[in-house]
């Protein structure tokens, strides 16, 4: 896989602009993926996504081969995301009331023309209410508890995308852990 | 005890799986005789694994597409040679 993506990027260093859509196929999902966490709703996650691809287009002579391109494009998407959502809410504070009055539109994400049976429209609601919670977090502490634990990340990696000593990536995600407990309990 | 600072530390090892055989033995042994270490813990567990029943979406169709129309144009001169 590694061979595959420097392989890829050299190709776009070249000014290759196909083997651009190759790396973007990669990572498209999960670029997506944590923008629609950090932010939650899809609009501002696509623009957060495809943001952070031009800007990665734009600067791979910057990008270090001898890293994981992974690692680079979270780290772009994961930076916009949370400029953005310093914009949107200057001081942001863990009683704040976000996720009620957030347009989150998870059910977009289903656009369905048929009718959802019960089961699904539970599923969905539970789904809902696992991305108001995450939303109520403190936006530091909400990135690292989606890359620990939606993303699966290890400490390493979260704190290369984040540019945080290990040791603060772990009383962030002990932070974030206990505030979403103390919410869930 | 089982609010004090010391044992939030060790509740943060232990959930970021971070003891010692021995270390977690004796933790749990605790945490077994202990009704509010138990239901911190238990807590935990339930809150990780809520957000980790979270769905993973992908990215719209349109992604890829949009992002390569916003490119500059392309040089003539460079095609794949892999």
């Amino acid at each position: 896989m590694d061979s595959v993506v420097k392989k890829i990027v050299r190709e776009v260093k070249r000014g290759n602009q196909d083997a651009f859509a190759e790396l973007m196929e990669l990572y498209k999902d999960k670029v997506y993926h944590i923008a629609y966490r950090m932010l939650g709703n899809s609009h501002e996650a696509q623009d957060v996504a495809q943001e952070a691809f031009l800007r990665a287009y734009m600067n791979i002579e910057s990008y270090d081969e001898n890293r994981k391109f992974s690692t680079w494009i979270f780290r772009i998407a994961t930076n916009l995301a949370i400029d953005r959502i310093r914009k949107k809410k200057p001081d942001f504070h863990l009683e704040d009331k976000v996720g009620g009055t957030e347009n989150l539109d998870y059910y977009s994400q289903f656009a369905s023309e048929e009718e959802l049976p019960e089961e699904q429209i539970v599923k969905l609601e539970l789904q809902q209410w696992i991305q108001d919670e995450i939303m109520h977090l403190p936006p530091k502490y909400r990135s690292a508890i989606i890359l620990k634990y939606l993303e699966d990340m290890s400490l390493k990696e979260i704190s290369e995308i984040l540019n945080l000593p290990v040791a603060t990536v772990k009383t962030r995600i002990h932070r974030g852990r206990e505030a979403l407990r103390k919410r869930l309990k | 005890m089982a609010c004090s600072r010391e044992k939030q530390t060790l509740i943060n090892q232990y959930m970021d799986e971070e003891m010692t055989l021995q270390e977690t033995k004796q933790f749990e042994e605790h945490v077994n005789s202990c009704a509010e270490c138990k239901q911190h813990v238990t807590e935990l567990k339930k809150t990780i694994a809520i957000v980790q029943s979270a769905s993973h979406f992908e990215a719209p169709a349109s992604l890829t597409a949009n992002v390569m129309n916003k490119l500059p144009k392309q040089p003539k001169t460079k095609k794949w040679q892999m």
